[in-house]
């Protein structure tokens, strides 16, 4: 029983255990790689900090060595003699703990025993800048984010030297303490929406948070949907423009993907390719990937339905193609394609597991000779192989990661219903999935724009791409105070003949 | 000045439940395009020969007035049927014509979906599993009804988005009948031409639901020029529908064939496809989905209206019913009695509101001559 109240009183064992700097000293004084040592001097003082975290070069360079030159008595004068900038002086343990964490160092003083000193020397160690592997692109920047907060807000605030950038951190995670930023354009992003996701994110209760992703599971408004709410990008100008535009960006340290809000649906289908290259280029590209993904999702599904129930609607040519490759399979439609489907799962999944060299051999083995091995042996036919091998190909041509894999999954539920109730079925399936779309919302926004609501101003970004010179405004989506892109009356001006 | 109602739950609507004035256009063509158009034209060939499409035409036009009178009703009472039925006829008799409405409206929505259940199993499933499958269309309805109004206002507009393209398919019988057929024009009575429309108003049928969802348009002094292009759109629709079938088929034909409509998209024929009346009634799923999505809803917002009570309750209480009605009307006799019982019915809810609108306007006279 004492036991049992014990464990209530002891909640959060995380935040109450140290009181006192001492006890924080001596807790970290358990780990091998906490350094203090006394600097001597009159009045002895100590310099303590994490090695592993802190630039152990530049506190020698910019802090000790002043410290040991100069004849110093008290803090305040130790805090002038050192020249670094930002140093604080505080006594509140919060503080210092917090700042002892990510790198400081802190200097302590007998003649003042309780402020110290804490001076800034983080080493942001990370990844090198690299080239965008998920979301390449082949004209256009290469630049993609990496794992710092720091590097990654630097790629942003380079490409939009404006003052009106605003970056808003929050710390959020009980026991990783992940720092969150919020960036967005005062003025061009809706505060409504800003002060949704920055309570949201207040909301969030976890003990981790080690990507992104995990953001975007928390941040959703429908958390059971298999469509992302969030759209996630490694690419720094992606991010940026989606800001011009009036959309909040999430960045959370140690991740290399932004988060994107509020957004649409069609947004998944957009690549950045399709405004590096000319306007009817770019709209050819991505109604071709749109009509893949219905492709994808709607093929094998219409074969079973079509070939279980609805034989009529083949003409007699194309039949005759169909019965021929099928004459010899034993299996019905249905098993037929599930076998095949989960055999290109089953590669899929292998391929993304496996190191880039192996896993193109495992694709082309199991591809090439899986494929052809099953025809021969008559399990299934080659016109389903076809099919299949279309439609996962299809799939892959998502911009995006996370809405290829919906796409995947959602194929399943239409094989069900293709197979139940032939055509109709799918019909149902797919009545479903557009209601499902409807309902959704993207931080308060809805999903499905500029379909439902219909906003024609929206149309000209969104199963096309018009050229920008007509494009004069922000979409409606976001409900940016100010709307306008460009100085309507100067353009009107210069619109002129012989002008 | 008037005198502020009283109101009861739900007579006002918060913004964000509200739509833009324009989908009204959406609710009301969506909402007449049902069912019905599939089997019109046989409907109307049957009293008024070649001449129907003139029936379609005259339906439409005195629609019009219908809907004129709504939202005359609407604008005096500032709120929805409930309100101006409470308003006429007192606290207990208006409850109770609200209540006939919604019971009404109920037996719509079961014909639309009994019809469409029929026409899968005469033309795609003669053995379906009744009972599943209703299960499954009652469990997407239900969800959808949950999400409100605004979702089924998406699904309205989708329905045309995605349904309509079907009626282009009307072009291929064109193509193969002659147009020569249809002339001369004009051969009946003006009797047996208002028959014709008389018959023809089960197609039209779905506009009342502007009475239930009136308090939830934003600005509905706006709303009433879509919704008057909404009627004339759809009576557009099955004018040009039915004499895209009349040019096909001869009257002696027509009186055969119980779904013209669908037995014209078996003309059309693609390298890839043929018999497109698979797909057509696949297709027309979308058509007919929010149809008794609406229908349902509106009809379970009248009862929480009316009782003050939770309408997800009401709705769970009238997906049974119409589960268990579905699947008991299964025949051909059944579903022609539901139909024409229907039809009659709505004949009488549209001489309803012109004596509805007569009497807010008595009403409403006769408080301003007291005030004054």
């Amino acid at each position: 029983m004492t036991k049992w109240l014990d464990k209530l009183k002891r909640k959060e064992p995380l935040n109450e255990s140290e009181e006192t700097l001492e006890d924080l000293l001596k807790t970290l004084k358990k780990s091998g790689d906490f350094i203090t040592y006394s600097l001597g001097g009159h009045p002895p003082c100590t310099i303590s900090y994490i090695k592993t975290l802190s630039k152990s070069d530049y506190i020698n360079d910019f802090v000790i060595k002043p410290l040991k030159n100069a004849k110093l008595h008290s803090l305040k004068e130790m805090e002038n003699a050192i020249t670094v900038e930002n140093i604080e002086m505080t006594d509140e343990l919060s503080i210092i703990k917090e700042k002892i964490m990510i790198g400081y160092a802190l200097i302590q003083s007998d003649a003042d025993n309780k402020q110290v000193l804490l001076i800034p020397a983080t080493s942001f160690e990370s990844r090198q800048v690299g080239t965008a592997e998920v979301e390449f692109s082949v004209v256009g920047p290469k630049e993609a984010f990496v794992e710092s907060l720091h590097l990654n807000i630097n790629l942003v605030r380079k490409r939009l030297p404006l003052p009106q950038l605003r970056i808003e951190e929050q710390k959020i995670g009980k026991v990783t303490n992940t720092r969150v930023a919020t960036i967005f354009i005062d003025g061009i992003a809706n505060p409504d929406n800003v002060q949704t996701v920055k309570q949201r994110l207040q909301d969030i209760e976890y003990d981790q948070i080690i990507d992104s992703s995990f953001i975007t599971q928390m941040l959703a408004d429908n958390s059971s949907s298999p469509f992302p709410q969030l759209l996630d990008t490694e690419r720094p100008d992606r991010a940026v423009s989606t800001l011009v535009e009036g959309k909040i960006v999430i960045i959370v340290d140690g991740s290399p993907q932004a988060l994107i809000c509020p957004t649409t649906v069609v947004e998944f289908f957009s690549a950045s390719d399709d405004y590096f290259l000319p306007w009817h280029l770019a709209t050819v590209f991505r109604l071709i990937r749109l009509f893949a993904v219905l492709f994808s999702v709607l093929s094998t599904p219409l074969y079973v339905a079509i070939l279980t129930f609805h034989h009529e609607m083949i003409p007699r040519e194309l039949m005759a193609t169909i019965v021929s490759s099928r004459s010899d399979i034993p299996f019905p439609p249905i098993l037929e394609v599930i076998i095949l489907e989960l055999a290109i799962e089953l590669l899929r999944e292998a391929g993304a597991r496996l190191p880039t060299k192996i896993g193109q051999t495992i694709g082309i083995v199991g591809g090439i000779v899986i494929g052809t091995a099953a025809v021969d042996a008559g399990l299934t036919s080659n016109v389903l192989l076809i099919i299949v091998a279309l439609s996962a190909l299809a799939s892959f041509t998502t911009p995006v990661y996370q809405i290829g894999n919906t796409i995947r999954l959602i194929r399943f539920p239409f094989i069900i219903g293709a197979q139940l109730w032939g055509l109709v079925g799918i019909a149902m399936v797919m009545i479903f999935f557009m209601g499902h779309l409807i309902k959704l919302k993207s931080i308060g926004s809805p999903f499905f724009e500029p379909l439902y609501p219909l906003r024609i101003q929206d149309l000209k970004d969104a199963f096309i791409r018009l050229p920008f010179n007509i494009q004069f405004k922000r979409p409606m989506l976001t409900r940016s105070p100010d709307q306008s892109r460009v100085n309507t009356k100067r353009v009107k001006e210069k619109r002129d003949i012989d002008e | 000045m008037s005198k502020p109602l009283r109101s009861s739950v739900g007579a006002s609507v918060p913004e964000n439940l509200q739509i833009t004035h324009t989908y009204v256009f959406f609710l009301i063509a969506a909402m007449q395009i049902g069912v019905g158009i599939l089997s019109l034209e046989r409907v109307v060939v049957q009293t008024t020969g070649y001449d129907g499409w003139i029936s379609i035409f005259i339906t439409g036009m005195v629609l019009h007035v219908v809907l004129w009178m709504m939202y005359h009703i609407l604008a005096d009472c500032k709120g929805d049927i409930v309100t101006a039925n409470q308003l006429v006829f007192g606290k207990y008799i208006g409850g109770i014509l609200s209540l006939a409405f919604s019971l009404y409206i109920l037996v719509l929505t079961l014909n639309v979906l009994v019809s469409f259940i029929e026409i899968i199993r005469v033309w795609v499933f003669p053995s379906l599993n009744l009972w599943i499958f209703v299960a499954f269309m009652i469990a997407l309805i239900y969800y959808f009804v949950v999400g409100g109004f605004r979702v089924i206002t998406g699904l309205c507009l989708m329905s045309i988005l995605i349904g309509l393209p079907i009626l282009w398919l009307k072009f291929f019988p064109t193509q193969a009948g002659d147009t020569l057929e249809i002339y001369p024009i004009i051969t009946h009575s003006l009797k047996e031409i208002l028959q014709g429309s008389e018959v023809t108003l089960f197609s039209f049928l779905g506009m009342e639901l502007l009475l239930i969802y009136y308090p939830f348009i934003k600005n509905p002094q706006a709303s009433k020029k879509w919704a008057h292009y909404g009627v004339f759109f759809t009576t557009m629709i099955y004018v040009v529908s039915a004499l895209a079938v009349f040019i096909y088929y001869s009257e002696e034909q027509i009186r055969q064939v119980t779904w013209p409509t669908i037995s014209t998209w078996k003309i059309v024929q693609f390298p890839f496809i043929e018999r497109f009346e698979f797909i057509g009634i696949a297709m027309w799923m979308f058509v007919i989905m929010p149809n008794i999505c609406l229908g349902l809803w509106g009809s379970t917002r009248l009862a929480k209206r009316v009782f003050n009570i939770n309408q997800t309750y009401v709705l769970v209480i009238a997906c049974i019913v119409l589960y268990l009605f579905t699947g008991a009307i299964n025949e051909r006799m059944q579903i022609k009695v539901l139909s024409d019982y229907t039809g009659n019915v709505g004949m009488y809810v549209y001489l309803y509101i012109p004596v509805l609108f007569i009497l807010m306007k008595i009403k409403g006279r006769w408080r301003k001559m007291i005030y004054e």
